[in-house]
């Protein structure tokens, strides 16, 4: 398990997911290949965020299967437990961990979960705040920080669990717009570093340059997925064409 | 008149010189039933957050059941009826039903700071790996311990009082002492005046370290201010 033969390191099949009596995801179907960047699009309530959610089992599924590289997603809490530590998420509203500092928040699940040394976590984290250009924060405390800021951060610490996969939930929705190009930034070098990544995003210059494919959720449905510039510039589907007005006017 | 004032202070001293020595009983039965009721609490308030009904339903009656019954009784119930049982001394019963009383009480405190840590910090928690427990330990508690704190401080102060409750089963704390003196010698408004001054000074005495520990435990970014 979890060898470098498996061609799709993401094998989501007939996923159904419902909170109550709302069908979130009425079976769903997708792969990922290692590398790939996939961005999903949809409107809200349209399920992709559960998708993504279902991925690292941050939301158990009813119905279907997901492996992740060779691991079944199962009851089996060790399978969990694995997935969890190769598969990083960013989320909208960045959950850093107030009560540490920048250099802490990335620290404490290397220390934790991969049991590295106080030292060598340190240095990997002040590398990691480094390279998403927040270098002189180490020492800094989430509430000092802006949301571009916090959301790097955030990003560096799901980093340092040396994840083979990244999901990335609306990460640019709760920020100002000046504050949106600093993490695409940080985003793109990781896509061009060869990182697998789905990313859930309204972002569409951000899609066009740098995901190989499109995905179109619409009402717990994959509707439609191709290249991203087909599906964002002849999409097949009436509900993708409409979507897209939508947004993109 | 100077005669009177000596007087009145050799009759102090001498009751001081009395209770000073029940006071570490007072004091040892409220930090170990603190700590029972601290271990106790935070395990009923993790079944009350719990998902699962069969954690979440018995902790509920445990805790409506202990908050609805008089302390004085459930002292009476652990020492009469299960200490006869469990071969209970005053000590152990004293510091169980106190003990347990407390659990009562500091798991709805618990209860309530853990539930006020956003759902995104346990996700985040977890989506890196972490184990239940260790989303726990470092992410959750750290944070809550700014909402539990003071309240629970608080609870550590009524228990130090409730305490002289137990001197019904006749342990011989702060309380008994005072009894006992009174008893001997019938000085009254002297006697549980000077209980009530040695209670005060130990109650102050505590006021303080919940002050200090609230410093201690403000989380950076947020809203108190620094």
């Amino acid at each position: 398990m979890g060898s470098a033969d498996v061609e799709n390191i993401i094998d989501a099949r007939d996923v159904v997911k419902s909170f109550g009596n709302v069908r979130a995801l009425r079976g769903v179907s997708l792969t990922v290949k290692r590398g790939e960047v996939v961005v999903i699009v949809g409107p809200s309530g349209s399920g992709k965020s559960t998708m993504l959610r279902c991925l690292n089992a941050l939301e158990r599924i009813d119905e279907g299967s997901v492996t992740i590289d060779g691991i079944p997603l199962d009851a089996d809490s060790r399978h969990i437990h694995r997935i969890r530590t190769e598969v990083g998420m960013v989320f909208q509203s960045f959950n850093l961990f107030p009560h540490l500092t920048a250099r802490k928040n990335i620290m404490l699940a290397p220390r934790l979960v991969r049991k590295k040394g106080e030292t060598e976590a340190r240095d990997e984290a002040d590398v990691l705040l480094k390279k998403v250009g927040l270098g002189d924060k180490t020492d800094v405390f989430p509430g000092q920080l802006s949301g571009g800021q916090k959301q790097r951060v955030a990003i560096a610490r799901a980093l340092a669990m040396q994840p083979k996969i990244m999901l990335f939930d609306e990460p640019t929705s709760a920020l100002d717009p000046e504050m949106i190009g600093e993490v695409l930034a940080v985003m793109k070098d990781l896509a061009r570093e060869g990182m697998t990544m789905v990313v859930v995003s309204h972002e569409m210059g951000f899609a066009r340059e740098v995901a190989d494919r499109m995905l179109f959720f619409d009402d717990g449905r994959l509707i439609e997925e191709g290249p991203t510039a087909q599906v964002l510039d002849h999409p097949r589907e009436t509900r993708t064409r409409e979507f897209f007005r939508k947004v993109l006017k | 008149m100077v005669e009177f004032l000596t007087q009145q202070a050799q009759v102090f001293l001498d009751i001081f010189a009395y209770l000073i020595p029940a006071l570490p009983t007072t004091v040892a039965i409220t930090i170990t039933a603190y700590l029972l009721a601290v271990t106790l609490g935070l395990l009923v308030s993790l079944a009350r957050l719990s998902n699962r009904r069969l954690l979440r339903w018995p902790a509920k009656t445990y805790v409506d059941v202990l908050r609805g019954v008089p302390l004085l009784v459930q002292i009476f119930f652990i020492y009469f009826g299960l200490g006869k049982v469990l071969h209970l001394g005053r000590f152990s019963a004293g510091v169980l039903a106190v003990g347990i009383c407390y659990s009562a009480y500091l798991s709805e405190i618990f209860r309530s700071g853990i539930g006020a840590i956003e759902k995104g910090q346990h996700e985040a928690a977890l989506s890196l790996g972490m184990t239940r427990f260790q989303v726990l330990r470092q992410v959750i508690l750290p944070q809550a311990a700014r909402i539990i704190v003071p309240p629970a401080a608080n609870e550590f102060i009524a228990s130090l009082k409730d305490s002289s409750l137990v001197s019904i089963i006749g342990l011989r704390e702060l309380t008994r002492a005072g009894r006992e003196y009174y008893s001997q010698f019938f000085v009254d408004f002297q006697t549980w005046l000077a209980v009530g001054v040695l209670y005060l000074i130990l109650t102050l005495g505590l006021s303080r370290i919940v002050a200090w520990l609230e410093k201690k435990y403000r989380v950076h970014g947020y809203g108190v201010a620094r």
